[in-house]
């Protein structure tokens, strides 16, 4: 018999709009709630926030070329180093610009024939094995491709779903991604020596439609963003259903999992159209 | 007035007299020379001394049988000089004192109290004592030389022979007095010579010979009769512990010399008499004294008059600072007493006390004293060894006695305590005793029989001020706490003492072992879990520093963390499912055994389910007592440890606050009162205004919670109690916070609609209730018309008649379409007044969003529309209840209200016309209301759709009912007659009905007027005549006229036609009773 699936730890309320993305922020490790925060912004510009010492206030505003649904994504590439990957001007483009000095460092166009549609979404990591940051882009037509910024390459193009790819994350030591898209499907795939993209599982779900997918910090599981209302949780490693989570009354937008220092007190949140963010500690027994 | 200044002048004049004397021994000579003295300065009587005093030691001193009267004016005569001058030579003091002596004893046989009478025994003594005062410096000592003690003896024997078998109560004092003198303990105010060490134990050593007869004499006489007055016995307690303080002195005893031997070496005889203070003698005398101590004490303590007690804990206080060492063993019998006289009833025994006892505690913490916190610990031990006898067989005063003396050992043992408890033995006991005494008497029934009534039925009882159910929840006021009842004992002094106990124990012992002792019993067994939560609740208050009345300070206070600490598991402990859902009535047992039915598969994962199947096999009252007891208790703890944390306490309202509304909505009275006790408590420990404001800051938790446990609401049956709860503390401003938990409310409502909807409507209820509360509808408009028809009813003159006629041709002609000579102007200018904001606020066409309470009702109606046809009768009853509160609010809305009336109309007129007498009433209720906002739009529709079918049934039913026996009253159709005959008549009144249905109504209730129908349909159908009344009384009188008219009516002028009713000259018949009843009211 199956176990019940838990109740949340706790929900917050009273954002009074629906919850688009998430993001634990534990620097301080010690003595220091995560602080959760979430945003919204449609207004085609990325702001930056400072954040210490309690502080919530707005430092830049960087206003980007595209209106679409693509998330940016950022990655700190030394201290006070961070790129920001967003959809360019036009058609399939993407940008990576230097957040300090808000200039475009790259511009990665694909090959004009790829007739890839829009970037849905953007992964900006960095190999462990060389110093150059790679891109994942999720794109429209149901493709995921990764890229060289620095050489303005695609190195390798992988049409994995039959929709746009709503979603996707990335384990740079397993060498081994997953993305969702507006299907039932849920795919993973990995990177060989050569930087090619392969299929490697899909898992079919029951409802359509997966908003945001995270893996968590730890490698483990994997926690996917539903359509239908629902938090999904897979085991990351052979992506073995594990739980699902039925909270939220609308669809859920997006999910996070805290990197809290004591496990015991590491979270997941999910956020959803229905204006909560719920909490929730799952499989945290050592 | 001193004559002779010099000595040479007084030397002749006192010489005459002095050779006098020595010649001729007689009472006049004597008093000749004292008055001769009197005229004498003190420093010649000085330099005369010797000499004035030799005829009189001479006189004495001759042999042969003298008159007392004469001896007494020779002794008073010695007093006098010797008072005014010192005596300088150590021989002639030691003579004085033993030729002084000798006047008591008696001739015959020598050591035995001469048959003398009193006056002359009380020169002598007060000559005694003149003469030891008046020993220059330390010439006192002489006399306690080894030599002078057959003389001491001497004396000292005579003087307890006097102190204890005089029948003179001043003699007998007086003979005290002058023991203390001896001892060089005397209280009298004159200075004294104060003497070094050696002097001491010079006195000390005298002395030592001398004690087993004080002590002994000394507690004869303070056993002996009360009614020898307080005095002799202060002083007798007094000399008893001078001498003992004296003789057994630490530091006398501990610097014995052992040379002493030596030096009396060639006096053999005398020093047989001479005691050698070595241990193996203090150990004997203290063994023997001890005796003595314990009847003493037994006896003073005692005492009716507070000064024999006060002097007995100068004793305590004497024997206790000095000769602790010495007296080791009769340490613990002391501090029995000087505790056991802290509850004195005098309040200058119980400072002094307090007092003593605070230098006692200092000395034996400051002196890191070993020997006193043994005593006291093994004190403390074999006292709560035999607490829990005393406690079964004691009387409540006994029981106070005993429990003062625990109190007194802790308070004593200060920062000891959490040394002592570190022993697994004395924490047992003491644990087992206390929770033997606190048992909990559980045997009154009427502890789980009171029921709270609960808002909704508040609401019914005063329907018409639905402001005064919440008024006082606003308040302040914090109810009365519940006396608890013990098994034990009965007097609440009693209690309060334990709660000190207990107290000082958390303000000593270290609190994490304490609470994890207690603990550990709270969840061994159900016996001692109300006791071990009353004890940890008032250790947390000690730990705290709260209320608690100690000696000292401790040296580390308990750290705020480590109370955090402690109490966030406490309070974890207490909420736990199992020890806070406990069954307190046969109903919510009911109510959990449903949850157990229906989802087994739920039980699996919840072991407290199954506690709940076995518990509820056994239920019995006193189960339920018990229970509604232990969450009272516990509930306490929770405003206690409030207290205990202040506004430290806030952040564990997260767990504790929703717990603790779910009891304020208890059905048990006890528990409902307890726990807003505890909300008030939390309210001002955390610092907040109001009760509401602690509601609305703390929302988030609460919803969160709430939220939670909608979702699986079978486990969580006692949510919608909390909702109610929440509602009803707080207002308006809560309602942007909990319009998620509405949305939740209304879908768990969609997922159980089966099993719990009653539950929920009762949310649903408090919900509606509190929205009309908070948005009360505006006053109706037709209202304030009334009182114009009834003015002008009651006085009609001529003019207003001529008046009426005038309008009423007008109106005549305006109806036969004759509108030539009317103001049209004046109508067309009232009408679209009326009609523009009806027009306006229909007119646009982008929806606007709604306020959210209007929202919510309209939701909440949706559902009873829904679940109006439910099978439970008891459902429906409260659906139509909860459909009136949402008509109530919508009523201000109307542009929402309609469409929904609109689609409640078919199922309401169901249970209007088919459906249990008490839904029919119900239904009839909600028409009303209804009918209160939107008259019009019923009006017809209720014509139409209601009246045919309801006077349809009535007019037929009506001869059933003027016919049938007793029993009819129990069927059911008779029921349905009440409740249409009941609701018919306000609902008329307040759609207003038009004349013919006025009519149809009138017609079908007439029947019912007879006084063959049961007495109750006669009354309900009065009151259907009443309501008419009030919207058409003309017609009304003449139906009832027409009926029935007890009156004639002549033509005030012969013009006119004479009136004829139908009911004129009838004869008395079935209906003429109610209806000159009717008449008669409507004067």
């Amino acid at each position: 018999m199956a176990l019940r699936p838990p109740d949340p730890k706790f929900v917050l309320r009273g954002t009074g709009a629906s919850v688009n993305t998430l993001h634990f922020c534990c620097r301080d490790q010690e003595g220091c709630d995560p602080i959760l925060f979430s945003g919204q912004g449609r207004d085609a510009a990325v702001c930056t926030w400072d954040l210490s010492e309690g502080r919530n206030a707005v430092i830049d505003y960087i206003p980007l070329d595209s209106y679409g649904f693509c998330q940016c994504s950022l990655m700190q590439k030394d201290v006070g180093h961070y790129l920001l990957a967003s959809p360019g001007s036009t058609l399939s483009e993407v940008k990576i610009l230097d957040l300090l000095k808000k200039t475009p460092v790259w511009i990665l166009k694909p090959p004009a024939d790829a007739k890839l549609g829009m970037p849905m979404c953007l992964k900006l990591w960095q190999p462990l094995s060389c110093s150059r940051p790679l891109l994942l882009v999720g794109y429209e037509d149901g493709s995921v491709t990764l890229w060289d910024p620095s050489e303005k390459k695609m190195l390798s193009r992988l049409a994995c779903h039959n929709e746009p790819i709503m979603c996707l994350d990335f384990d740079p030591e397993k060498v081994k991604g997953i993305s969702g898209s507006s299907e039932k499907v849920l795919s993973s795939w990995g990177l060989d020596e050569q930087q090619n993209l392969k299929l490697q599982k899909t898992v079919t779900l029951v409802n359509a439609g997966i908003a945001d997918t995270c893996i968590r910090q730890d490698k483990k599981i994997l926690a996917t963003a539903g359509w239908d209302h629902q938090v999904r949780v897979f085991g990351w490693k052979k992506l073995k259903p594990l739980a699902i989570l039925p909270y939220h009354t609308a669809s859920v937008h997006c999910v996070s999992f805290s990197d809290h220092v004591v496990l015991s007190e590491r979270f997941m949140a999910a956020g959803s159209k229905d204006q909560r963010i719920s909490l929730w500690s799952l499989y945290n027994e050592p | 007035m001193a004559i002779f200044d010099t000595p040479k002048e007084a030397f002749g004049a006192l010489r005459p007299i002095c050779v006098r004397i020595t010649k001729e021994q007689t009472v006049n000579n004597v008093q000749c020379l004292q008055s001769q003295l009197q005229k004498v300065g003190d420093a010649a009587l000085q330099e005369l001394q010797e000499y004035v005093l030799f005829p009189l030691r001479f006189s004495l001193k001759t042999p042969g049988l003298k008159q007392e009267r004469f001896v007494q004016s020779v002794v008073e005569c010695i007093h006098f000089i010797i008072s005014r001058t010192c005596v300088r030579n150590q021989q002639q003091l030691c003579d004085l004192f033993s030729e002084l002596s000798l006047c008591l004893s008696s001739p015959s046989n020598h050591g035995k109290l001469a048959i003398i009478s009193e006056e002359l025994k009380m020169a002598v003594v007060q000559g005694l004592i003149a003469l030891l005062h008046s020993a220059y410096g330390d010439i006192v000592l002489s006399l306690y030389q080894p030599d002078m003690l057959p003389t001491q003896g001497f004396v000292i024997s005579l003087l307890l022979d006097i102190a204890e078998h005089e029948k003179s109560r001043q003699l007998q004092v007086l003979a005290l007095k002058c023991l203390l003198v001896l001892i060089l303990q005397c209280d009298c105010p004159d200075t004294h010579c104060s003497f070094d060490n050696n002097g001491l134990l010079q006195v000390g050593n005298s002395f030592a010979s001398f004690l087993p007869g004080i002590t002994l004499g000394m507690t004869r006489i303070i056993s002996g009769d009360v009614k020898q007055g307080h005095l002799v016995t202060t002083y007798a307690i007094k000399v008893w512990y001078k001498v003992v303080g004296l003789v057994m002195a630490n530091d006398q005893v501990s610097k014995n010399h052992h040379d002493k031997k030596m030096l009396f070496a060639e006096e053999s005889k005398l020093t047989e008499l001479v005691i050698c203070r070595k241990p193996e003698w203090v150990k004997n005398t203290a063994s023997k004294l001890d005796v003595l101590l314990q009847k003493l004490c037994s006896c003073a303590a005692g005492n009716s008059h507070w000064k024999v007690r006060l002097e007995l804990v100068e004793l305590v206080y004497d024997l206790l600072s000095y000769c602790n060492k010495s007296l080791k063993q009769s340490i613990g019998h002391l501090l029995e007493v000087l505790v056991g006289l802290v509850g004195d009833e005098r309040p200058e025994v119980q400072t002094r006390c307090s007092q003593v006892l605070k230098n006692v505690s200092e000395l034996c913490v400051m002196c890191e004293n070993k020997d006193f916190t043994d005593v006291l610990s093994e004190n403390l031990h074999t006292l709560t060894t035999a607490l829990p006898r005393l406690m079964r067989t004691l009387d409540d005063q006994s029981k106070l006695k005993s429990l003062g003396l625990l109190l007194g050992y802790l308070k004593l043992l200060g920062h000891k305590v959490s040394v002592v408890l570190n022993s697994t033995v004395h924490l047992g006991r003491l644990s087992k005793a206390l929770m033997q005494i606190l048992e909990l008497d559980v045997t009154d029934v009427r502890i789980v029989e009171e029921r709270h009534l609960n808002s909704e039925a508040e609401d019914l009882q005063h329907p018409t001020h639905p402001s005064s159910g919440w008024d006082h929840l606003k308040t302040w006021s914090k109810p009365a706490a519940q006396r608890k009842y013990f098994k034990f004992f009965i007097e609440e002094c009693v209690f309060i003492l334990l709660q000190q106990i207990c107290r000082v124990l958390g303000y000593y012992g270290n609190l994490y072992l304490l609470v994890d002792h207690f603990m550990d019993l709270y969840q061994q067994s159900v016996v001692y879990r109300k006791q071990a939560a009353i004890v940890i609740n008032e250790l947390l208050l000690g730990a705290a520093g709260l209320d608690v009345d100690v000696l000292h300070e401790r040296e580390t206070p308990v750290s705020t963390n480590d109370l955090k600490a402690t109490v966030t598991s406490i309070i974890e402990e207490y909420t736990s499912t199992a020890n806070w859902h406990l069954v307190t009535s046969i109903e919510s047992e009911y109510e959990t055994g449903l949850n157990i039915n229906q989802p087994k598969f739920l039980d699996f994962t919840r072991e407290s389910h199954k506690s709940y199947l076995y518990s509820s096999q056994s239920l019995t009252v006193h189960t339920m007592n018990s229970n509604i007891w232990q969450i009272c208790v516990q509930l306490e703890g929770i405003g206690y440890f409030a207290h205990v944390l202040n506004k430290e306490f806030r952040l564990l309202l997260m767990v504790s606050l929703y717990p603790v509304i779910e009891k304020v909505g208890a059905e048990t009275l006890l528990v409902s009162q307890m726990a807003t006790r505890t909300l008030v408590d939390l309210c001002q420990a955390c610092g907040y205004d109001s009760l509401q404001e602690l509601i609305n800051q703390n929302s988030d938790y609460l919803v969160n919670t709430i939220s939670l446990n909608l979702r699986s609401l079978t486990q969580h049956p006692h949510t919608p109690r909390v909702i109610s709860v929440m509602f009803s503390y707080s207002d308006a401003s809560l309602l942007p916070l909990v319009d998620d938990v509405v949305q939740d409310i209304l879908l768990s409502l969609d997922h159980y609609y089966n099993e719990k909807a009653q539950l929920i409507f009762t949310v649903l209820h408090s919900l509606m209730s509190a929205l009309a509360h908070w948005f009360p509808p505006k006053d109706p408009v037709q209202k304030k018309e009334k009182p114009q028809d009834k003015a002008c009813r009651s006085g009609v003159t001529a003019e207003e008649i001529q008046c009426f006629f005038q309008e009423y041709q007008k109106q005549k002609h305006l109806a036969e379409g004759d509108i030539k000579d009317i103001d049209l102007d004046k109508t067309e200018g009232d009408i679209p007044d009326q009609l523009e904001p009806d027009i306006s606020s229909d007119h646009p066409i982008v929806k606007k969003e709604l306020p959210a309470h209007i929202q919510i009702a309209k939701d909440v109606m949706e559902r009873c529309i829904h679940l109006l046809s439910d099978k439970s009768v008891k459902l429906r009853l409260k659906v139509l209840d909860v459909l009136e509160l949402c008509v109530v609010v919508l009523q201000c809305n109307v542009n929402e209200l309609l469409p929904m009336v609109h689609r409640l109309w078919s199922p309401l007129v169901q249970k209007l016309t088919s459906d249990d007498p008490l839904v029919i009433l119900r239904a009839f209720k909600v028409l009303c209301k209804l009918a209160d906002g939107s008259g019009d739009f019923l009006r017809s529709r209720v014509s139409k759709d209601i009246l045919p079918k309801v006077t349809r049934y009535l007019v037929s039913q009506a001869p059933v009912s003027t016919k049938a026996g007793p029993i009819y009253s129990h069927t059911l159709s008779y029921k349905l007659q009440l409740a249409e005959l009941q609701g018919l008549g306000k609902l008329c009144e307040k759609l207003d009905l038009g004349e013919t249905d006025l009519d149809m109504v009138a017609s079908t209730c007439l029947p019912y007027l007879s006084s063959r129908q049961p007495l109750k349909l006669q009354d309900a159908a009065c009151s259907v005549f009443y309501h008419l009344n009030e919207v058409d009384p003309d017609a009304t009188w003449l139906i009832l006229n027409e009926v029935y008219c007890p009156d004639v009516y002549n033509p005030p002028h012969s013009s006119l036609p004479a009136i004829q009713l139908t009911g004129m000259g009838k004869q008395r018949n079935e209906f003429t009773d109610n209806v000159l009843r009717l008449l008669q009211e409507f004067e």
